[in-house]
């Protein structure tokens, strides 16, 4: 069916038509600008590879450190001798926890939060438990990963 | 052209010599043929899009100047206001 | 649309006819040359190009030499597309630069430097140095061999000029040799120093662009119509020309990413055949002509001196040319600006094919 005149002015389609198109262009080129400006947020390691030598022989009822990407991870033995790892940032406001063997517990300055040796919160304002790794030994090489997570160790 | 022939020659006596060297060259543009694909594709993509903006861009030029050879581009002075 | 609300709101609150209506007897004239107009706009949409790039690149560029060039591996490596916006930074300063130069030679040639448009090729050569310098700074933040060498040589070519020379050396080095306080230095000049100046002068230049209106050639003065408005007709010609240059630099990013070298070592001897960016190739070559000695005098300090008064002649040019200040034609300023021209494209293809 063909109509005596048309819906839309000659100037109408050419400035939506030159609108819509810029504003695709821009968004696009703007959207590569931003992937780029935007670094890769705040990734966690899946899991880390430490020297077995260096960690599996610490006093029991003690933690060492070790890095978990840019974070803080603790290696801790239990009084029994059973070992464990744990990200040690309170779940609280994301502060640095320290262990406190006396009391058994980890404890968080920044806002006087405690947590038993299983990580569980006891004491203060932090809602959910620690975190805890899943630790498996591969000879020289300790490897702690996120609980679930299959570790793929890459070639050499 | 000169340039390129010239870029392509240094680019494998580069890459020949450092094999032979065994230090490593710096991958500046990846080399998984998949990641080369989608960067070809990606370019094709863009030059589409930028020649469909420069057509539009002409099709408006064209408009104004057979606006404005017609003359009526310009709002005459004494026009009466509406309200 | 909103659009009609936005601009009612706007309309409430400032005057825009009175701009509105200087905007629209912006006039350009037509005639035989008028293709060299576009040259200044496309160098400044670069520039803006430049901006851009270098403004998210200086968020994972590391300006300390012991990582700075690992800083642009990880750039190149690791980064959504960092390889490209490298490459996009790249391949828009040697446009950029390359455009400016044609800008520059256009507006000798076409004489568009003569009365009253004096303070505008004043700002124009001044625009130009800071550009090189933008690239010779820009290039060294890279921190591999022949950007570090290319340096070494710079700035001890500039400590050759009399008098002066020593301070500019040293002020340029931040020190007696070249060090990480080097780059230090460049690094500051190139993303705080040199953008603020060349944002202020180019804002000078555009000014004076609009104040005087577009030049037109001696030759061309009777024969050219009085023109097209600006707005709208030239400024959608000028968004085609640049959305084209828009897609030569990707095109070019994409297909010709630069190389990294190694980690400049300042102990090392300096790399073979070692060359400067192609923007330095005809001083380079037109140092080489000299002989290290000339009756008792060095060479080098001569062919210094000479070059410098070859450049500050080009600086001041509309000074000198009396016959195209009073609107005559000067042949003989027409010559020394060929001759300008073909010495610089010779001596910098002569120094690329050697």
């Amino acid at each position: 069916m063909k109509i005596a005149y048309s819906l839309v002015t000659r100037r109408t389609f050419l400035n939506t038509l030159f609108g819509g198109w810029l504003v695709a262009f821009c968004g696009g080129s703007l959207y590569a600008l931003l992937k780029f400006a935007f670094p890769t947020l705040g990734k966690e390691p899946d899991f880390v590879v430490l020297k077995t030598g260096d960690f599996v022989n610490i006093p029991p009822n003690s933690v060492k450190p070790f890095a978990w990407g840019g974070k803080l991870g603790l290696f801790f033995k239990k009084e029994n001798g059973s070992t464990y790892a744990l990200k040690g940032v309170c779940t609280h406001m994301e502060c640095n926890i320290t262990y406190k063997p006396e009391d058994k517990k980890f404890y968080c300055a920044c806002h006087k939060g405690w947590f038993d040796d299983n990580g569980k919160n006891i004491e203060g304002p932090p809602p959910k438990p620690l975190e805890f790794f899943d630790i498996t030994t591969d000879g020289e090489k300790l490897i702690v990963a996120k609980k679930g997570i299959k570790v793929e160790l890459p070639k050499a | 052209m000169l340039r390129k022939i010239l870029f392509a020659c240094a680019f494998m006596l580069i890459n020949t010599v450092t094999l032979w060297a065994q230090q490593e060259t710096i991958e500046v543009f990846p080399s998984a043929p998949y990641d080369r694909h989608i960067i070809f594709q990606c370019l094709a993509f863009f030059w589409m899009a930028i020649i469909g903006l420069v057509v539009i861009v002409r099709m408006k030029l064209k408009e104004i100047e057979r606006i404005q050879k017609m003359g009526i581009d310009r709002e005459n002075k004494d026009i009466p206001l509406l309200d | 649309m909103s659009c009609q609300r936005l601009k009612d709101w706007l309309d409430e609150r400032y005057d825009f006819e009175e701009i509105a209506s200087i905007a629209k007897k912006k006039l350009v004239p037509a005639h035989k040359y008028e293709i060299w107009y576009y040259t200044g706009g496309i160098a400044m949409f670069l520039f803006i190009l430049q901006f851009i790039t270098g403004m998210v690149l200086s968020f994972y560029y590391i300006p300390y030499f012991e990582h700075a060039n690992k800083s642009i591996i990880e750039i190149v490596t690791k980064l959504n597309m960092g390889w490209f916006f490298r490459s996009l930074h790249h391949w828009g300063a040697q446009l950029a630069i390359t455009v400016l130069f044609i800008h520059a030679f256009s507006t000798l040639l076409l004489k568009s430097y003569r009365k009253p448009r004096e303070l505008l090729w004043i700002s124009g050569f001044i625009l130009l140095a800071i550009s090189i310098f933008f690239g010779l700074s820009g290039y060294f933040l890279l921190w591999d061999e022949r950007a570090f060498a290319a340096v070494r040589v710079a700035t001890g070519g500039a400590g050759n000029l009399p008098v002066i020379g020593g301070f500019i050396k040293a002020f340029l080095r931040g020190g007696i040799d070249v060090t990480g306080d080097t780059l230090i230095r460049f690094y500051a000049f190139h993303v705080s120093i040199l953008p603020l100046l060349t944002l202020f002068l180019i804002g000078i230049h555009v000014l004076l662009v609009q104040y005087h209106g577009m030049s037109v050639p001696l030759s061309q003065e009777k024969k050219a119509l009085k023109g097209t408005p600006f707005f709208p007709n030239l400024f959608y010609k000028d968004i085609i020309i640049w959305l084209l240059v828009l897609g030569v630099v990707v095109s070019l990013a994409t297909l010709l990413p630069p190389e990294i070298g190694k980690k400049a070592d300042p102990l090392a001897p300096a790399p073979e055949n070692i060359k400067p960016e192609w923007y330095f190739l005809f001083l380079f070559q037109t140092l080489k002509l000299f002989p290290g000695e000339i009756m008792g005098l060095n060479g080098e300090m001569i062919a210094i001196i000479l070059i410098s008064c070859g450049i500050l002649f080009f600086f001041l040019i509309p000074f000198f040319d009396r016959k195209s200040n009073a609107g005559e034609k000067s042949t003989v300023f027409t010559w020394i600006s060929v001759i300008y021209l073909l010495y610089f494209v010779i001596m910098t293809v002569i120094g690329y094919l050697t």
